[in-house]
């Protein structure tokens, strides 16, 4: 007798909502003739090699540095944290283009401090930009997962002999290669997507190509090659669906307690991620704000920003509740957890429009703030989903079953039990979904209501035109109302850290 | 860049009005007019803006807002592509936002007019703009010359050929954008004016001794730092280069009557039927506005009657192709053909 | 009264419960006991309605359950107290305790009784293993269900605290008068606080009675090993009328008999330690010590018949022998045991 777990429906329907937008990209290419090019191999494989080159760059960054917050007792740990994952605030071509005129002969760099510096461009260039803007999905999973291992293992590794360094790396990152797989996804999904940033560096992407069919008024054309971009998200799921670890029991996770000077010494070798990513810029707009003068910004555009990343967090979260469930609970719910990932990858003008499409057939919502909340929603839900997920799969099910047992039914059980118990995972997807969507562009363009401007729209209007000193306060501000964002979040999860078995002592 | 406040512009309008100048064309009976003539806005009217010239398309908004307050203005912002892409799904599906849509390129409001959303304008309008210009469902409402930036200390102005086809067999190392839309608006041009072959033989020579540029901005920056002798933008990125940086290494260099002096235009269509879509128009077309626009932003006036912006050769001098700047917008072929090449 | 008629339970194509059949009385402690992964786990979960079974039934008062029809966990009235204490983490002790009642004052009388009361407003991670257990049986007994379930309630504990919760945790149930079924592994625990003992072994019951009965009378050989340290010794048994005392003869000494499984002839006797006595300071030998084991209040010997047979034999800790000296074993008790064909 097959019982379909309670989520399926649920998670079906939300998938599908998910999914909606990608399918409307189906009809608007039917127009378009043309299937594949030679041409396009070339710039598929620049494709390729980007999204590999980003994979390894943020996994390089983000993991060292999920260790660092999650295990490193230091004073301010929270500031750290919000600090080194303040990037994921910050439009990747911002950082694109304060590089690109940063570094190089001519360069600002040149010109203020009188250094020559080596140019940033190309391929290695945006590999660089995109990992330093996409190591935060890479840390912030990842230390999720490594804050509910248990220490012991590590322990009875350094009693057979093995330092410190080698038990983390033989005993405990094995253990998390699913939490970084899941990062990392997100991170390749956003390099596949991301238009901004190879453009300005000069690298010829797909989307690239997407980008210029657009522009030309090829709309099929650019959603027929849209959706060839999918075989790649496709594929990309499929890989990341194949790593999987065991599952283990959660535990008292470790503590590490370094001396000061070695504490010190780990944080200054962050220095340079947090610089490059978040200092520069700031400092090059900022130089160019002194140079040109401001104007024009209004801190509504803040509130803005602001109140619907926020409503969209938490719309986001709750809709991830029963897709991370069926997720669990089986194969097909499995299925329709990946299926919610597609979105994530499609370019965002195109999923621009591909929304307006979908908008339209709801007049009464169009252009409303409601629609905008719902864009966020579909394109970041991914993001909630596998926090979720991984906190949720750590729960003992034996808590479940006691609960039950005292007379609880499924409903009462999953609600006073396991949603309170997966809140650490809530907050930690809500925080994502936060920042992604602060920095969200071509939805927030052509679905908000007409008028209303993010600190994100607003900064794109101002690079548009050249006036790019006016670029440093909304930049700043995006990377202070993260910051707020996070702090908000975090202490949530502060209140929400029960470990289950003895003696927690933190 | 200076700024100086469109609304000091305003309130010295009245001594503007009717200022002389020539053109190579003949001048229609009508001449600019000032925004005092001008019946006052009032009620709502959404505007679609389409990458508009940073502060300043806000500014000559800002400024019509001050002189109407009973104007409801609400403004969305996006790409030109984005917005006309929008307007037809919006008219397709019905439903009725936008009343005015004021776009960069002609190629976005070509879309538009082929959707069949844009209204027709009254003769009495399209009557102040410059012949060449008039056209019966959207109106210019400033123009944007090709030109060849050089750098100053590189390259002497006699080293650069007449004709923009001779730059393919030239040993100058050229900046370029070729994804840029007004870019590709020109090779359009040239397919128009010189046909595909040699224009793709052209393309082809370009690409040999060239460097690509994400934008025309950058192109010119390009120019200026040196790592280009010349290279293809419109006129006004030069121009604000220049005021912001008065002794950079850049000029400007025209060619003659061919694709690379061409002169495109943003334009405006109105999306909505009554008086208060065509009225605004007339705001964009005054004088004040024109001249603001010459000023500042470097574009060109298309209304007759209107001064030219500083440091660009007078147009009696130039001589830019017979266009209909309508079929600018067939970019397809355009695409094909610069892919063909290996440019795009 | 917990009936249970022929439950099976299959994971996949294995089955794990075979044909299970018991009754539960009123207010009785039934102790389920076998090695691991005999299936006591499983017939637990399957009591509680939190897995399903494939064959056979079993009913409570009001519910009856099936194959076919399954009633859910909560509407079964059950308790279960777990092996690892699934304290809810999130919820301080009081919180745990009271968690479906509306009326606490069953949940004060109990967490009173077990000695909780200072602790109500503390979280299951601040309290010791035992403090944890107590409240897991406080919840349990709170919600004042119909029977209760205990697996391996005491694994978790250290071996002092085990022993004085074994017996808080029986005074408790007896207290609160409802039926149990409490799984151990102990066979010690499984002898002293059980009313009645039921031996499993790979899904099967090979014996349902009083512990003594267990013990002394075993089922089969299985059981005899099982419920504490067993011998065989070599003996014959006639099982004719003729043998009206029903006398087992051995080498060393004969003792009366209770035949299973049809004994007769040549017979296996089943011996426990304390049946036999061991002596080193005799002229007389007939066995050869192996080794020792001290108790503390007693000492184990393992000796060796000169026939081949091994025993074990439980003396008094002041009687102490070395390995490999021969010493002379005797058959002492007077009460019936256990005879087995031989095999």
């Amino acid at each position: 007798m097959t019982n379909w777990p309670k989520s399926y429906p649920l998670a079906l329907l939300i998938a599908l909502m998910a999914l909606l937008p990608v399918g409307v990209l189906f009809s608007l290419a039917q127009d378009s003739a043309q299937l594949f090019d030679t041409h396009n191999l070339r710039v598929l494989a620049n494709t390729v090699s980007l999204v590999v080159l980003t994979i390894i760059g943020s996994v390089l960054i983000g993991v060292p540095l999920a260790f660092l917050t999650a295990y490193v007792q230091m004073p301010f740990k929270r500031f750290w944290l919000i600090l080194l994952a303040a990037p994921l605030a910050l439009p990747s071509y911002i950082g694109a283009f304060a590089m690109y005129f940063s570094f190089g002969t001519g360069g600002e760099i040149e010109n203020v401090l009188g250094i020559s510096t080596p140019p940033i461009s190309g391929l290695w260039g945006s590999a660089l930009v995109m990992s330093l803007y996409t190591y935060p999905f890479v840390m912030m999973t990842t230390r999720s997962s490594l804050l509910s291992l248990d220490a012991s293992l590590v322990n009875a590794a350094r009693t057979l002999g093995l330092t410190l360094g080698a038990s983390l790396w033989r005993v405990v990152l094995p253990r998390v290669v699913n939490s970084v797989a899941a990062g990392a996804l997100l991170a390749a999904l956003y390099a596949l997507s991301d238009f901004g940033t190879p453009a300005i560096m000069g690298f010829d992407t797909f989307t690239r190509v997407i980008f210029v069919e657009y522009n030309a008024f090829g709309l099929s054309q650019a959603a027929m090659l849209s959706l060839q971009l999918m075989v790649i998200v496709g594929l990309i799921l499929f890989i990341e669906s194949r790593i999987s670890g065991a599952q283990e029991r959660p535990g008292k996770h470790l503590s590490l307690f370094p001396a000061r000077w070695q504490r010190n010494l780990m944080l200054l070798a962050t220095m340079p991620v947090v610089f490059m990513a978040i200092v520069l810029p700031l400092a090059i707009f900022t130089l160019w704000l002194v140079r040109e003068g401001a104007g024009g910004f209004e801190f509504s555009y803040a509130w803005n920003s602001a109140h619907a990343s926020f409503i969209a967090a938490i719309v986001a979260v709750l809709l991830a509740i029963p897709v991370a469930h069926a997720a669990i609970a089986g194969k097909a719910g499995r299925f329709m957890e990946r299926i919610t990932y597609f979105g994530f990858g499609v370019p965002g003008i195109v999923m621009g429009t591909a929304l307006v499409y979908v908008g339209l057939q709801l007049p009464a919502l169009y252009q409303t703030l409601s629609l905008l909340v719902m864009a966020y929603v579909l394109r970041f839900i991914p993001l909630a989903v596998g926090s979720v997920r991984s906190t949720a799969e750590n729960i003992d099910s034996g808590l479940v079953k006691a609960a039950r047992v005292l007379g609880a039914s499924p409903r009462e059980a999953f609600m006073r039990i396991t949603l309170p118990l997966t809140l650490r995972g809530m907050i930690a997807g809500a925080a994502l979904v936060f920042l992604e969507a602060m920095r969200e562009l071509p939805a927030t363009l052509m679905l908000g209501p007409t008028g209303f401007e993010t600190l994100a729209t607003y900064m794109w209007r101002v690079y548009e035109a050249g006036y790019f000193g006016r670029a440093a306060v909304p930049g700043l501000l995006l990377v202070l109302l993260s910051g707020v964002g996070l702090i908000l979040m975090l202490s949530g999860e502060r209140k929400a850290q029960f470990t289950v078995t003895e003696d927690d002592r933190s | 860049m200076q700024r100086r406040t469109f609304l000091q512009g305003l309130a010295a309008a009245g001594a503007l009005s009717g200022l002389p100048f020539s053109f190579a064309h003949a001048m229609t009976q009508t001449g600019s007019v000032s925004v005092e003539s001008l019946p006052k806005l009032e009620g709502d009217l959404t505007l679609y803006l389409g990458r508009g010239e940073g502060g300043l398309y806000e500014n000559v908004l800002k400024a019509i807002e001050k002189r109407n307050p009973k104007l409801n203005l609400k403004i969305r912002r996006g790409g030109s592509a984005a917005l006309a892409n929008t307007i037809v799904a919006e008219t397709k599906a019905g439903v009725k936002r936008a009343d005015l849509f004021w776009a960069v390129d002609t190629g976005s409001i070509g879309m538009v007019t082929d959707a069949g959303a844009a209204k027709p304008l009254p003769d009495d309008l399209t009557a102040q703009l410059r012949e060449d210009f008039q056209y019966p469902s959207w109106s210019p409402v400033t123009g944007r010359v090709r030109t060849l930036p050089y750098n100053t200390e590189r390259v002497k102005p006699e080293q650069i050929p007449e004709s923009v086809m001779a730059l393919a067999d030239s040993d100058l190392k050229i900046g370029w954008a070729p994804a840029y839309s007004s870019f590709q608006s020109f090779v359009t041009a040239m397919r128009i004016l010189e046909g595909d072959k040699a224009t793709k033989s052209w393309l082809k020579g370009i690409n040999k001794h060239s460097k690509k540029y994400a934008g025309e901005l950058g192109v010119v920056m390009g120019v200026e730092r040196g790592e280009v002798d010349i290279g293809f933008a419109n006129h006004y990125y030069t121009l604000r280069l220049k005021s912001g940086k008065p002794n950079a290494n850049v000029a400007l260099a025209y060619s003659k009557s061919d694709a690379g002096c061409l002169v495109n235009a943003s334009g405006i269509v109105a999306l909505s039927d009554g008086d208060l879509p065509v009225n605004f128009i007339r705001y964009l077309l005054s004088h004040e506005v024109q001249s603001y626009l010459a000023r500042e932003a470097y574009e060109i006036p298309l209304v007759q009657g209107v001064e030219q912006p500083q440091g660009l050769a007078d147009l009696s001098t130039l001589s830019p192709p017979e266009m209909d700047l309508r079929k600018l917008a067939d970019l397809r072929p355009t695409l094909n053909l610069m892919r063909e090449v290996g440019v795009l | 009264m917990l009936s249970v008629n022929n439950l099976s339970v299959n994971y996949g194509s294995t089955r794990v419960v075979d044909k299970l059949n018991l009754e539960l009385g009123q207010d009785e402690i039934l102790m389920l006991v076998g090695p691991t992964g005999c299936g006591k786990t499983t017939i637990l979960q399957a009591l509680a309605g939190l897995i399903p079974i494939s064959e056979g039934a079993m009913s409570l008062g009001e519910w009856e359950s099936t194959a076919n029809k399954h009633v859910p966990p909560e509407k079964r009235n059950v308790g279960m107290v777990f092996q690892d204490f699934a304290l809810f983490p999130h919820l301080t002790v009081q919180q745990n305790v009271c968690f479906r009642l509306k009326d606490t004052k069953l949940a004060d009388h109990w967490l009173q009784l077990l000695g909780l009361d200072n602790f109500r407003d503390a979280k299951p991670a601040r309290l010791s293993g035992g403090q944890k257990q107590r409240v897991a049986l406080a919840r349990t007994l709170a919600h004042e269900p119909s029977f209760v379930l205990l697996d391996e309630p005491l694994s978790n504990l250290d071996a002092a605290l085990k022993d004085s919760l074994r017996w808080e945790i029986r005074d408790a149930l007896k207290k609160a008068g409802v039926p149990a079924i409490w799984v151990t592994h102990d066979q010690e625990e499984a002898l002293s606080v059980g009313d009645r003992v039921g031996i499993l072994n790979k899904g099967v019951l090979e014996q349902l009675d009083t512990p003594e009965a267990c013990y002394s009378s075993p089922a089969s050989r299985f059981v005899a090993r099982f419920m504490g340290e067993a011998s065989f010794l070599s003996a014959t048994f006639d099982s004719s009328a003729a043998n009206t005392d029903k006398t087992v003869v051995t080498d060393i000494g004969n003792v009366p008999g209770t035949p299973l499984q049809g004994a007769s002839g040549n017979v296996d006797l089943l011996v426990r330690p304390d049946d036999l006595s061991l002596d080193a300071t005799l002229s007389e030998t007939n066995c050869t010590v192996e080794w020792v084991r001290y108790e503390g209040e007693s000492r184990l010997y393992a000796v060796v018949l000169d026939c081949g047979d091994e025993l074990k034999v439980r003396v008094s800790h002041e009687n102490a022998i070395k390995p490999g000296t021969r010493a002379f074993v005797q058959l002492i008790t007077t009460h019936p045991l256990a005879v087995f064909p031989r095999g």
